[in-house]
């Protein structure tokens, strides 16, 4: 069995080589479902050092971005000795970059760091229409939608996409956070979103707060 | 509005701020190629495409808000291919990399690149630009050959994955192309000439027209891809560093070079030096692999006599301290996101400051929102020995015309010493 402690610190410090190779050794044992869950268990302890780390400082987006993407691999190795449908998750978002913007870092940064938080995030991609939001939250029931956008054309489109929300009668089911480059709190106040956030990292943890989380 | 300064009064009034020196008032210098358009009512696609509307239409802007100093540039899709050439031919590597940014869209027609979406070709006619690499151009084990030998990497890997017609070198297609680009090219050059003395016509210097990119945010921008930097600085650290030790005199050399043309044709000897991934790093992975490649050649620039125009896009606050490294009074740090009370208060004796109100205000706020935030902002930073009125990056396309022409009395009116 590997030493839980020693993957929990390699992956609190982001050893992304130590990980694995941890990691990859337990797999080759030929270890149970519930030993893989304990393992599972210590690298989401790591995480918790990860956000610790954010919260000090230490630790900037792109690390998040780094330990969301130590996880997803951590998650991928463990995945065939869990099984499937054992994992829990602890909300539904549905996420797009709004219609006329092209871009989608911050996206895949909020992405990114929310699946490792545990949410189940249905990403319609860049440049996506109301339309294509108000379908993709009929279609999934979502808690929480996410608009992200870049340039500063994309306030407008944040604006019609939460109008067309509404004018759906589906604004009450959700809590809407718009982010990236341009949004502040005057943005926020315009479009009619519940929150707002420049910090992917910071982004995520309104949402926990959203689903009852910390 | 306003008394009508000359143009050399706006040049002297932005020099003397970024030397923390004394002036009447605030200057207001803004890059914005979007607003100006729809001023003119012309369309984005006209901006890129129409040599004449895109100078009438900044001549027009120019005159009726008589801001200190305006940039319109446009895009940079044309960069990699300038800098495959700098070790051959450095004249015209610094010709062709700033075909795009001062020539318009025909680079992009006719080398067809896969950086960049133009309004009126693959973008409705008025929706801005947009630059995003959507799949890496290199892999993570392409850095030894990048760093053994970056040109002959540019030239033969890079600028046939990323034009696509030169995806094939040496093919009629390609031979087509580079001679098209070529015939152009030189009308583009005199065109930003005859640019250039328009603007002298109706006092608008500009906020910059010289360029000197990074090695980092190059490498994050037109090699790998934003986020995959991101990973590789913990992957490959060693050779991160590499490339940026490699390409920093060659960025230097380009900001040395773009700077000339600049004071020669305008007078300005700012140069411009935007700073990207400083949002995403922790303060130790920017003082490892960003600051020291920056810093180096803002230092050699004003050795040169020029005045770096760092812009610190995103957010800089944890980072501000960083500043105090650069020679005093000798650059300008222009923010979009970072709090400007903070960065006062860091180098608000050091550096001169360049900020503004948020893009937002002017698209959703009405004047009198936008008169009182100016009228704020410019109490709290008028006290700095140097602070220019500015806003981020093409930040007011959508912007209410109402919106901007409050802003700019407000910066006439509360912006007296």
């Amino acid at each position: 069995m590997v030493d839980l402690l020693a993957l929990k610190q390699a992956v609190g410090e982001l050893e992304e080589g130590k990980v694995i190779g941890m990691l990859e050794d337990f797999i080759a044992s030929n270890p149970s479902s519930d030993q893989a869950q304990e393992v599972l268990a210590a690298c989401q302890k790591g995480m918790e050092a990860v956000g610790k780390y954010f919260e000090d400082g230490v630790y900037f987006i792109g690390d998040m971005m780094f330990a969301g993407e130590l996880l997803t691999r951590a998650v991928e190795l463990l995945k065939p000795v869990i099984g499937s449908g054992s994992s829990t998750k602890v909300g539904t978002i549905v996420l797009g970059t709004v219609a006329g913007d092209l871009h989608d870092i911050g996206k895949n940064i909020f992405k990114s760091i929310a699946e490792a938080a545990g949410f189940e995030i249905y990403d319609l991609g860049i440049d996506q229409s109301p339309e294509a939001f108000v379908a993709k939250i009929k279609q999934v029931n979502p808690q929480i939608v996410g608009m992200s956008g870049l340039l500063t054309l994309a306030l407008d489109s944040m604006k019609i996409t939460v109008d067309s929300i509404g004018a759906n009668g589906l604004r009450d089911s959700v809590k809407i956070i718009i982010g990236g480059n341009p949004v502040n709190k005057d943005a926020c106040e315009y479009i009619g979103a519940d929150a707002f956030t420049t910090n992917a990292a910071d982004g995520v943890k309104i949402c926990q707060a959203w689903v009852g989380l910390k | 509005m306003s008394a009508q300064y000359t143009y050399e009064k706006k040049l002297e009034r932005l020099d003397n701020c970024a030397r923390l020196q004394s002036v009447d008032r605030v200057p207001i210098a803004v890059a914005t190629l979007y607003f100006p358009a729809k001023y003119s009512n012309i369309s984005y696609e006209e901006m890129f495409y129409d040599n004449e509307k895109y100078t009438e239409a900044a001549a027009k802007f120019a005159l009726d808000f008589n801001w200190d100093a305006v940039c319109f540039l446009r895009s940079f899709e044309t960069v990699p291919l300038g800098l495959s050439l700098a070790a051959t031919n450095p004249e015209l590597a610094i010709n062709v990399a700033i075909a795009s940014v001062m020539g318009g869209g025909f680079g992009h027609d006719i080398l067809k690149d896969k950086y960049s979406k133009q309004p009126g070709r693959e973008l409705p006619k008025d929706r801005e630009s947009q630059f995003t690499i959507e799949e890496p151009l290199m892999s993570e084990y392409e850095y030894d050959a990048l760093i053994e030998n970056p040109f002959q990497f540019l030239s033969e890997r890079i600028v046939p994955r990323v034009y696509g017609s030169l995806s094939q070198p040496g093919s009629a297609q390609a031979n087509s192309a580079l001679i098209n680009f070529g015939m152009q090219l030189s009308a583009a050059l005199a065109n930003v000439v005859a640019f250039t003395k328009k603007m002298k016509e109706v006092n608008c210097p500009p906020w910059y027209m010289a360029l000197a990119p990074n090695p980092l945010d190059f490498l994050g921008a037109f090699l790998r891809n934003f986020d995959k930097v991101l990973f590789d600085i913990r992957r490959y650290p060693a050779k991160i560093k590499k490339f940026c030790e490699e390409m920093a005199p060659v960025f230097l050399a380009v900001g040395k070079a773009t700077g000339q043309l600049s004071y020669e044709l305008t007078g300005s000897r700012r140069v411009f030096l935007p700073v990207w991934y400083n949002s995403f790093l922790s303060y130790k992975q920017y003082k490892e692999f960003h600051w020291p490649y920056i810093k180096y050649i803002a230092e050699e620039l004003i050795k040169a006599n020029f005045t770096p125009l760092f812009s610190f896009q995103g957010e800089h606050d944890h980072l501000l301290d960083t500043i105090l490294e650069i020679p005093e009074g000798k650059a300008i740090a222009w923010f979009d996101r970072t709090d400007l009370t903070r960065a006062k208060q860091v180098i608000g004796e050091h550096s001169c400051i360049a900020g503004g109100i948020p893009p937002a205000l002017l698209i959703g706020g009405t004047p009198d929102n936008v008169d009182q935030r100016v009228r704020e902002l410019l109490a709290e930073m008028k006290s700095t020995r140097g602070f220019i009125y500015s806003l981020p990056f093409n930040g007011i396309g959508p912007a209410k015309i109402q919106n901007v022409k409050a802003m700019t009395e407000a910066v006439f009116k509360y912006g007296e010493y």
